[in-house]
């Protein structure tokens, strides 16, 4: 097969057997690859119910058509189950060099299912899988395992996903790990593998990919890396990738602070992404393939946290360990996401019911004993870097964080559910959605919960209303502040992205930058695949990726009523330290409706109807 | 053997000692001199002290960078002093010279590269003056297939007169060769896909010529590549003699109908640029791709270039791709 490897890889633990399966052109043609994949299986395979840590939860791995490849940022895999977190879709994603070496073993998908008597971690290899003990990795962080394995391998090159011991202390919002901090964070995959009792994933490639059209393939790189190389953004990712947001949100108001509760942060200059690079930085880092190499290593130098280095972080650590916390020392920052790095947590969901626990101390919910002593006021580094442990642990205050931000205020009551900044039970990105309606639109309706990468409508930071009028039939569309059009923007973004995690390359290319539309995309799978779609197909195989995951969420219970914002961003104004973003508040249900209406669902249950689930194939 | 003179050319920061341009040192074997009433920077002394014997022997082999390499900056970021090493045929110093060093060479200290050159760190090895002291190798010459590659027959005294002063002799005519910037390497491993889609026409990292090494905690990445060695042991190891150059490029060639995969050029190489194809067995020798490389192509922070040691590198991202993918 071109540019797919052909085959999937199932996996029981109870029995310790694998077997593989051809991959049908049935998938293929209807769900691209990856994130697709993964959906359909998922869909198909995964018990009723919302039990994310039942044995029969399988935690599915998918890689697409382009991964393997010299596509630029091809480096990401995807992994689905029942999220434990939410009890709805858990999905997650991660770049690095995890997903290539996947394809380069000779797979496109693994299925792991059942549970483990003991632990273990499973070794893939060019198309073949071993169950290896790893009684003695248990207990071991994430740096430490991916040390160990490689020692144990003796392979430099092989790629290891891990689980932390956040992860095998069950906590719900544990991460899978690659490349020592590349991480499948978000819905608890983490969690889910680890109550599989399953350390690890080691994988080993050495079969080729090959492309149907060598020649077109070629040519078609070339149009692509002069795309991302004369974009104005270019220059900018490269020296600072996601990090420039800390700087840029501040400027428009829309930087989470202190919890949600103002757009701007006074210290800012100490701790955005110019400050990291002016103080820190070593050099650009690159996934697996690419011509936008924006990740970057750094090191500490001097002061408490000397000796500290490593790749990283992208914006939402940054921002959730500084701005959203009030605290305005970047070295404490990094150690956080460090910390979390290590301990296998998400860092979004830790710097959230971090926020929770300060705010929550702010208007007096929780008392100095509930919180071990600890000093929760905003800012302070060591409560910060203490918490994040004790979470790990489950540990006192720790324990009652561990389960996520929904089950931390339901279990402290007190009102204190208002303050708990969760969608579907899943916490959300360090801007601040008022500041920027169609990405709070995004959060509402995302598949997996409050998650801004199913749809990243960056096009409303745009300003340009003739685009907006001509592409998503009204002005405001292309200004962030208003909330017209952003139904239209959301549909089209959340297609986009549906795409960048099917072929499982980057969104920052893809979705944010625009280098792959979806004509551009039937040419490329051509010549990659050799299957001939139209951009009408693609387009549709994408649509139907979203109504499919609605689907899924729809059978655990999730209707319009769940796509809901926290109050705050409803019902308060962003006060007047905002900047250009004060008084904002988000509309959010005249963009729900317009929404809906362009999904084709029913506006009053928010599902897909029947017309068109016919449409795609889904009934 | 050389002795050394070693001058400041330049100082590009500030220096508190002072050291100003026109000081100097002398070596003579064994001995360091400083001119009487004069001093020198312990510290900018102890980190060009490595550089002394090595610069005082005649290296013949023309793609090592230590030929090309005449400037060392002292290791004070604030400093940046610039030090030229002069080399004279032993015994050829005069006792004393009062002359004022640095003064015949000023127009070339002044074109010496971009100041991010040095801040950077990126090559602390500056350009080939125009005006070099060694005697230059031997030109490239191709080597018949399964002929031995051959030391440059000009002696160490070949050029002796000549050295010492600027005598404006062209630098030799050295192929370019992959050169590797370990410090901008992002570890993507593009280099790698583009080798082996560019031999075999898929995409296979365990068959590129070219392989980043990479220390994930350290953050460390390296890429390894074949240097096209001026004397290349490959070439002279291998008993089939399969092995030869290219007479334009000068990159080595493996013609596979005399390979009997022995892997005796793989054991050769001292820097482990040769690995056994998975599949055939046989040696996978980096071509150049016929001179325009396709790992460079690809790379994208300018890690890998194709030019000469000892070459300015290009500065900047943007600049460097711009130039590769044409509007």
């Amino acid at each position: 097969m071109y540019g797919y490897a052909g085959r999937i890889l199932r996996i029981n633990l109870t029995r310790k057997t694998w077997e593989t399966e051809p991959l049908s052109e049935n998938l293929i043609r209807n769900y691209l690859g990856g994130r697709g994949f993964n959906i359909r299986r998922l869909f198909d395979e995964a018990p009723a119910g919302r039990d994310g840590l039942s044995p029969s939860n399988p935690l599915i791995i998918g890689v697409g058509p382009l991964n393997g490849t010299l596509f630029p940022g091809a480096a990401r895999f995807n992994v689905s189950a029942i999220s434990p977190q939410t009890g709805i879709l858990g999905d997650s994603n991660a770049g690095g060099f995890f997903g290539p070496e996947l394809k380069l073993a000779g797979f496109d998908q693994v299925i792991i299912e059942g549970q483990a008597e003991v632990p273990l971690y499973l070794l893939i290899q060019d198309g073949s899988v071993q169950f290896r003990p790893a009684e003695h990795l248990w207990g071991l962080d994430v740096w430490q395992t991916d040390a160990a394995l490689h020692r144990e391998l003796g392979d430099p090159r092989v790629q290891v996903l891990v689980a932390g011991p956040a992860a095998e202390k069950g906590v719900k919002f544990a991460g899978l790990f690659a490349n020592l901090v590349r991480a499948a964070a978000r819905t608890g995959m983490g969690t889910v593998l680890a109550a599989k009792r399953v350390k690890a994933i080691a994988v080993r490639g050495t079969l080729p990919v090959r492309v149907a059209d060598p020649n077109t393939f070629r040519r078609l790189l070339a149009e692509y890396d002069r795309r991302i190389i004369n974009h104005p953004e270019y220059e900018t990712r490269v020296r600072l990738g996601t990090t420039k947001l800390v700087s840029a949100l501040n400027t428009l108001g829309a930087l989470s602070t202190y919890h949600y509760q103002s757009g701007r942060f006074a210290a800012v200059d100490q701790v955005s992404g110019e400050a990291l690079e002016q103080r820190h930085k070593k050099k650009a880092k690159g996934c697996f393939s690419c011509t936008i190499p924006c990740s970057r290593f750094f090191e500490i130098k001097k002061g408490p946290q000397a000796g500290l280095k490593s790749e990283g972080p992208e914006f939402e650590g940054l921002a959730g360990f500084t701005s959203k916390l009030g605290n305005a020392d970047l070295a404490t920052g990094l150690k956080a996401v460090d910390l979390c790095n290590r301990l296998g947590l998400d860092l979004m969901s830790t710097a959230e019911v971090l926020g929770f626990a300060m705010e929550a101390h702010q208007r007096g919910m929780i008392s100095r004993e509930e919180a071990d002593g600890l000093d929760l006021t905003w800012g302070n580094g060591s409560t910060i870097l203490t918490l994040i442990q004790k979470i790990a642990r489950r540990e006192g205050l720790g324990d009652l964080l561990a389960d996520g931000v929904k089950a931390a205020a339901q279990r402290l009551g007190r009102g204190s559910e208002s303050i708990a900044m969760h969608i579907k039970g899943l916490e959300f990105f360090m801007a601040e959605p008022r500041g920027i309606k169609g990405y709070a639109l995004g959060l509402a309706v995302a598949s997996r919960g409050g998650d801004h990468l199913r749809s990243e409508p960056s096009f409303e930071f745009s300003n340009d209303a003739a685009e907006g009028l001509r592409r998503f039939g009204a002005a405001e569309s292309a200004f962030r502040l208003e909330y017209r059009g952003k139904g239209r923007l959301v549909k089209h973004f959340e297609e986009l992205s549906a795409l960048a995690d099917a072929l499982n390359a980057c969104k920052n290319t893809i979705v944010n930058m625009e280098i792959l539309s979806f004509a551009d995309t039937a040419q490329l799978l051509e010549a990659t695949t050799g299957f001939s779609l139209s951009a009408e197909e693609i387009q549709q195989a994408t649509e139907r990726i979203v109504n499919l995951e609605r689907l899924f969420i729809a059978q655990r219970g999730i209707t319009r009523a769940d796509d809901i914002l926290p109050a705050r961003f409803l019902k308060e104004p962003l006060p007047q330290d905002s900047g250009p973003s004060a008084g904002s508040v988000v509309e959010l249900e005249p963009m729900l409706d317009e929404y809906y209406e362009a999904r084709g669902w029913d506006r009053e249950t928010g599902l897909p109807t029947p017309e068109k689930l016919a449409v795609l194939g889904l009934l | 053997m050389y002795d050394l003179r070693i001058v400041v050319e330049e100082v590009r920061g500030f220096c508190d000692l002072p050291m100003q341009p026109g000081d100097y040192l002398e070596v003579k074997g064994g001995r360091i001199h400083i001119p009487a009433g004069k001093f020198f920077c312990l510290w900018a002394l102890q980190s060009l002290m490595p550089m002394i014997p090595a610069k005082q022997r005649h290296i013949v082999e023309e793609n090592d960078w230590l030929p090309h390499t005449d400037r060392m900056i002292c290791p004070d970021p604030n400093g940046l002093v610039v030090f030229r090493f002069e080399q004279t045929p032993a015994g050829h110093l005069p006792p004393q010279s009062p002359s004022v060093p640095g003064q015949e060479s000023s127009s070339q200290s002044s074109s010496s590269g971009p100041p991010e050159d040095s801040t950077r760190g990126v090559a602390r090895q500056t350009q080939v003056p125009a005006d070099r002291t060694f005697p230059p190798a031997a030109a490239p010459s191709s080597v018949p297939a399964g002929g031995k590659e051959q030391r440059p027959a000009s002696s160490s005294t070949g050029q002796a007169g000549e050295t010492g002063k600027a005598s404006a002799k062209p630098s030799p005519d050295i192929p370019p060769r992959l050169l590797v910037n370990t410090a901008v390497c992002s570890g993507c491993r593009s280099c790698e896909l583009a080798c082996s889609f560019a031999h075999e026409e898929s995409f296979d990292p365990t068959v590129a010529r070219i392989q980043v090494k990479k220390d994930e905690p350290a953050g460390l990445d390296f890429p390894v590549a074949c240097r096209q060695c001026g004397v290349a042991s490959c070439v002279n190891a291998c008993p089939e003699g399969a092995l030869s150059r290219h007479p334009v490029t000068r990159a080595v060639r493996l013609d596979v109908s005399r390979c009997t995969g022995c892997l005796l050029c793989m054991k050769a190489c001292p820097f482990e640029a040769i690995r056994p194809h998975p599949r055939t067995n046989l040696p996978l020798i980096c071509d150049l791709c016929g001179g325009e490389p396709a790992c460079v192509a690809r790379c994208a922070t300018g890690a890998l270039r194709f030019g000469k040691a000892g070459e300015n590198p290009p500065i900047g991202y943007r600049a460097l791709t711009l130039k590769r993918f044409p509007g």
